[in-house]
């Protein structure tokens, strides 16, 4: 009995053309696949879907499969405007990707054009929570003001009331403190045009992690402002990534 | 000390690199395909990991990653 081997379409991702046509099939020649199949263009008009055959037994997630599919992105990102595909997006054949293309082309142009000549960077700032934390606290301590002897009665239900009441503090002027880092970085962002998203103590160390788009010519000026903000704020640790492809900047769901 | 500032580095752009390929990107409901292979990342990985297949195992179902 002979198993038959059903190929699928790998779609990687979605580029713009419209400054470079002709320029992508050379390209695309060069570059390693997945699993060493061949990538080529499925066009219409000014955008291209970049795929290669897959088996869909085949399509393991795994560390290196997932760098050669970014690495294919990123290849492509230094020459042209494109959209990143999440990993695993398949379809049947060209056919159908052309009929996908041409039915969500507004939206991809679209996409496209707020993507282009920009690269995504992510900052994520970390604490030392418990040192953070009881410095705030030295200082909460410093502004409360002391209440006079009489009102003080020593009981348990008292202690424990004072206690919460000084860890609730605490997370105030965290949150104050954080919330002051990004209004200074917020401000560096706009100067520099950027869009960006934040997200506010995502685990108890990572007090920002931040993604933001900007233009590809102002990267020299980013570093240098998180450089200097680093400087500023000795007791954190910023950690800056990039050029990526836009993958946080392109909100589309498509069928 | 070095070495493991250059450690620490590549260990963090692949954990940013994954979270962006399998968590990010253009979605093409109904069709996504994932098997997990044993995966060596080192262990934040391994949550990071979970969370994607749980993320596309949602899209799967059809319920949207914005219900959550």
């Amino acid at each position: 009995m002979i198993n038959r081997v059903v190929m699928e379409k790998m779609i990687y991702t979605i580029v713009f053309e419209k400054n470079n046509p002709g320029k992508l099939n050379a390209l695309l020649s060069g570059i390693k696949t997945i699993d060493g199949e061949r990538l080529y263009a499925v066009v219409f008009d000014e955008i291209s879907s970049v795929v290669s055959d897959m088996n869909r037994v085949d399509l393991i997630t795994d560390k290196s499969h997932a760098i050669a599919f970014a690495g294919v992105i990123e290849i492509l990102e230094q020459h042209f405007a494109l959209l990143p595909m999440r990993y695993g997006s398949m379809m049947e054949s060209d056919l159908s990707i052309q009929k996908m293309l041409e039915k969500n082309y507004p939206e991809f142009r679209q996409n496209l054009l707020k993507v282009e000549n920009r690269s995504e960077f992510g900052l994520k700032i970390y604490c030392d929570a418990k040192k953070l934390k009881k410095e705030l606290g030295i200082k909460s301590e410093k502004e409360t003001v002391q209440r006079p002897v009489s009102e003080i009665k020593s009981s348990v239900f008292r202690e424990y009331v004072d206690k919460k009441l000084k860890e609730h503090r605490i997370e105030e002027l965290l949150l104050s403190y954080v919330d002051s880092i990004i209004a200074e970085f917020t401000e560096v962002l706009a100067r520099l045009n950027a869009v960006n998203k934040f997200k506010k103590m995502t685990t108890e160390t990572n007090i920002i992690d931040a993604v933001f788009l900007l233009e590809k010519d102002k990267k020299g000026e980013l570093v240098q402002a998180v450089e200097d903000l680093q400087c500023k704020h000795p007791g954190l640790n910023f950690t800056l990534t990039g050029p990526w492809p836009p993958y946080n900047f392109v909100d589309m769901t498509i069928k | 000390m070095y070495d493991n500032v250059i450690d620490q580095s590549k260990d963090i752009t692949i954990l940013e690199l994954l979270d962006r390929v399998l968590n990010k990107g253009v979605i093409l409901t109904g069709d996504l395909v994932i098997s997990v292979a044993d995966i060596d990342l080192v262990y934040v990985g391994v949550k990071l990991m979970l969370s994607s297949v749980e993320t596309m195992e949602q899209l799967k179902s059809g319920k949207s990653v914005a219900e959550e």
